[in-house]
């Protein structure tokens, strides 16, 4: 699941630092009220974790990950040692309060007070049975500041022995090719480390440490306090792997909400045909997110894809698109191992662009789920193809999502490339087709509607399954011209000699 | 000491211009579109200069430090600075207007539309000045099935809506930050508090697309629930919608 109410959540550093000091420490439990818990419980939290706390809410089949089942009384993120089950209530109070970016749990300090969350906390340790206090806690010893040594220790110590790779895969995005569930038997995905606002707690060094000395109780991710592992890490190394954790957020592919507008330069060149090169790094990305197809027949709740990267360039006569996603598994239909791994049938991969066929006069579009009867939409989709068949892309004419046409892709072409748990696909096609009635003719200086679709063929997606944005704009920014220099010029020598005038006036005026 | 009348001035629009600047983008969370903001800016400076004239003495108060700039001998360095640097700002506020700009175009929406008064809604056409909510009456009738029927609202909603609207229908669901229109927020008091429960049904039932041309139905990512949900389920949620939030419906008797 994707990090909407999350990215708000995600504190940046500077604000993190201060709020640790509340959340981290052992908190102290103010004395809960079970009984107002069980009438707040019924009210706010029943409907995910179930009338018995065995997270059977009417909405656990659509939500990934599942609410928690509370019989276990295990709990994820806790800052307890590995072998002691009892979490910290504050702990508890955390997620409750802040709730879990990434999943559907929201924060509910906004509804609810302190003293009700407390109440609801000790409520649901009554499905276990849980009592008394944790007896141990994590031992810290001195914390390593980060540095460029100990984030280089912490890479080292990451890789050793496929220690973190193993799952979480060479560039931490949780593409290693391994098939995890957890205790329930539900499927489970390794995070992807670069993205810290998908983190249920944060990326912030003192978090990740708790992580790995405790595991993640109910998931395979082990324990590395744990002195029976092989892979066991010294409080130190945990600190320098903790350190590397954090370095690796990626910022530039954190969403800016204010960034509607995919701005594509002009290039005296060639547009680069393929996605690796580095002419696309001039070009600035815009991240979007990506939420599942929940609105059209059928619908999809648990679509793999969260947000796309897009860059854009143009020259005298093609337009080229530069789309960038993590997508955690390489589906190529027939490859045994993205068998092995893919949860449903195996698709293939795909990335679709979606332009209205005509631009709008006035802010009248299309309608943003492909389209519809009266205003018909171009998308631009590439497939990654099989074991039998390449790469390839396609035109298609859609007028709402059962009303597709595909037909001859004329001038359009793509090109992809995946690496480390990244897809790549640059998509060019010229400018003016001389088919106005059936293709986009893009103009430069216009704000052109843009959206876009993508599908993960190892999460069973295919047809109306999928993850997509609603419009947002590609703008073919003009080519610098003279006429702001010039009017500057203007306007100043026009107002200057008005003043001297003026002044010249009042003063042969004056007494 | 008084303040001359000329930087009274002055300090007043720059403080309504700072006021605007944060409860858009501070509280509001949301960036003025500068076109706005010029338009705004424009009104508010006509209006201050009126303040500022109403009577002659004040304009005499107001032009005073001008009228001396320009004619006073005694203040020809000051002069000369000033009629350097005011064409100068003049040409570099030209220079940036004139750059080509990449804002998105503002698009202006209706949020609450007027509703027709009949709509066609599954297959039927229904008059929506006379629809009521068929279980409202329980709330007093029955208050133990109401309760139940609630909670089917409740199922429904989590199921079905909270991905978007939130599990506390505060317009704050998991992919809620990637739709645009956001989706309303249930717990303010500018939505469903102000609406009547035919309002809601026709809404939910042809969702966005079901919108007039005023309120953009091309961009709005609510689902057309007739497709997906029974009638009575409809109006289960609108049941739980107002239970959750503790709002009521206004009804035609308190119009
Ligand atoms: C819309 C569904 C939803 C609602 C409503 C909800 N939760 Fe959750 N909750 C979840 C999901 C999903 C998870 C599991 C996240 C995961 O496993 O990463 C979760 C996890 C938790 C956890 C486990 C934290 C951990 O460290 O393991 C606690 C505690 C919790 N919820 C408490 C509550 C309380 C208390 C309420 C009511 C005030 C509530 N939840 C309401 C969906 C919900
Ligand atoms: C056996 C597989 C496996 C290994 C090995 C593993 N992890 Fe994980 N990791 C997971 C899974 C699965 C999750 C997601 C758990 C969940 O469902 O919330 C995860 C989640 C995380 C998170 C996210 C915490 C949050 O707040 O959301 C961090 C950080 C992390 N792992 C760090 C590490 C580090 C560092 C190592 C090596 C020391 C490591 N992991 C080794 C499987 C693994
Ligand atoms: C895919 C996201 C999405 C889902 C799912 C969704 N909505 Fe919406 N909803 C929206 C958006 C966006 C708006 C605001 C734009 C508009 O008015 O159409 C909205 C508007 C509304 C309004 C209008 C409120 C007002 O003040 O005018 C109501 C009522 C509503 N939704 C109810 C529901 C109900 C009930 C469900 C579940 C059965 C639901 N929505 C599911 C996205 C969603």
């Amino acid at each position: 699941m994707m990090a909407g109410g999350g990215l708000k959540k995600y504190l940046p550093p500077v604000f993190a630092a201060g709020f640790l000091a509340l959340y981290l420490g052992p908190a102290m439990a103010a004395p809960g009220d079970e009984e107002n818990g069980e009438a707040i419980y019924a009210k706010r939290c029943l409907q995910c974790h179930g009338e018995d706390g065995d997270g059977l809410g009417p909405a656990a089949e659509r939500l990934n990950p599942p609410p928690r089942d509370f019989t276990f009384g295990l709990y994820k993120f806790k800052s307890t040692p590995f072998d002691e089950d009892l979490p910290n209530d504050g702990d508890l109070l955390r997620m409750v309060r802040d709730g879990m970016p990434g999943t559907a749990m929201p924060g509910w300090s906004g509804l609810l007070n302190e003293q009700d969350m407390w109440d609801v906390i000790a409520y649901i340790k009554t499905f276990a049975e849980l009592e008394g206090e944790p007896e141990t806690q994590v031992d810290y010893g001195a914390q390593v500041a980060t540095s460029a040594e100990s984030i280089a220790a912490g890479k080292t110590l990451f890789h050793a022995d496929d220690r973190c790779s193993e799952c979480h895969g060479a560039e931490g995005k949780g593409d290693a090719i391994k098939k995890l569930k957890n205790d329930n038997g539900d499927r489970t995905w390794p995070r992807n480390l670069t993205k810290p606002w998908t983190f249920r707690a944060s990326n912030d060094p003192k978090d990740v440490f708790n992580r790995i000395t405790a595991g993640i109780p109910t998931t395979q991710m082990p324990s590395f306090a744990d002195p029976k592992s092989k892979k066991k890490l010294s409080i130190e190394e945990r600190w320098h792997v903790a350190n590397y954790v954090t370095s690796l957020a990626k910022t530039e592919k954190v969403v800016r909400p204010a960034n509607t507008v995919i701005q594509a330069a002009r290039l005296e060149g060639e547009i680069p045909s393929s996605p690796e090169d580095p002419a696309w790094d001039a070009a600035p990305p815009s991240t979007f997110f990506m939420v599942p197809q929940i609105v059209g027949e059928t619908r999809f709740f648990t679509a793999a894809n969260d947000t796309l990267s897009v860059r854009a360039l143009y020259n005298g006569d093609k337009i080229g698109l530069h789309l960038e996603w993590d997508d955690r598994t390489k589906s190529i239909p027939g490859d045994p191992k993205a068998l092995s791994i893919a949860d449903e049938d195996l698709t293939e991969d795909a990335v679709a662009v979606q332009f209205p066929v005509t631009l709008p006069a006035g802010m009248e579009k299309p309608y943003f789920l492909m389209g519809d009867a009266a205003k018909p939409v171009n998308l631009w989709r590439w497939s990654g193809g099989t074991t039998e068949e390449a790469e390839s892309v396609a035109m298609i004419d859609a007028m709402g999502i059962a009303e597709q046409q595909m037909r001859d892709a004329g001038g359009l072409t793509a090109k992809s490339s995946y690496k480390a748990g990244t897809w790549r696909v640059v998509m060019t096609r010229p400018l003016i087709t001389g088919a106005a009635d059936q293709d986009l003719q893009f103009e430069e200086g216009r704000f052109i509607p843009i959206a876009f679709f993508a599908w993960d063929g190892s999460n069973g997606e295919a047809g109306s399954h999928h993850a997509m944005t609603t419009w947002y704009w590609l703008l073919l920014k003009p080519s610098a011209s003279a006429r702001p220099i010039i009017a500057a010029i203007a306007v100043t020598l026009l107002l200057g000699a008005i003043l001297i005038w003026w002044g010249r006036s009042a003063r042969t005026r004056a007494p | 000491m008084r303040i001359p009348k000329l930087l009274q001035a002055v300090l007043v629009l720059a403080g309504v211009y700072f006021g605007f600047i944060v409860v858009f983008d501070v509280i509001l969370e949301a960036v003025i579109p500068s076109s706005l903001l010029v338009m705004y800016m424009f009104f508010v400076t006509a209006g201050v200069f009126m303040v500022f004239t109403y009577d002659e003495e004040g304009t005499r108060e107001l032009v005073a430090p001008i009228k001396a700039l320009v004619e006073d001998p005694s203040k020809r360095v000051w002069r000369n600075i000033v009629f350097v640097i005011v064409p100068l700002a003049a040409g570099a506020g030209t220079y940036v207007q004139m750059q080509p700009s990449f804002e998105a175009p503002l698009e202006l929406r209706t949020i609450h539309p007027a509703p027709p008064t009949t709509a066609k809604i599954y297959g039927k056409r229904v008059n929506l000045l006379k629809l009521e909510n068929p279980f409202r009456k329980l709330e007093k009738e029955d208050p133990e099935q109401f309760r139940e029927l609630v909670e089917e609202g409740a199922a429904v909603y989590i199921q079905n809506c909270q991905y978007c609207h939130g599990d506390k229908l505060d317009g704050n669901g998991p992919y809620a930050a990637g739709l645009n229109p956001t989706p309303l927020n249930f717990q303010d008091v500018g939505t469903i508090a102000q609406l009547q429960e035919s309002y809601l049904f026709w809404r939910i039932a042809t969702g966005g697309p079901g919108l007039p041309k005023e309120a953009a139905p091309w961009i709005s990512s609510m689902p057309v629930w007739q497709n997906f949900l029974k009638e009575d389920e409809i109006w289960k949620t609108i049941l739980f919608l107002y239970d959750y939030t503790g709002h009521s419906p206004r009804t035609w008797g308190n119009e």
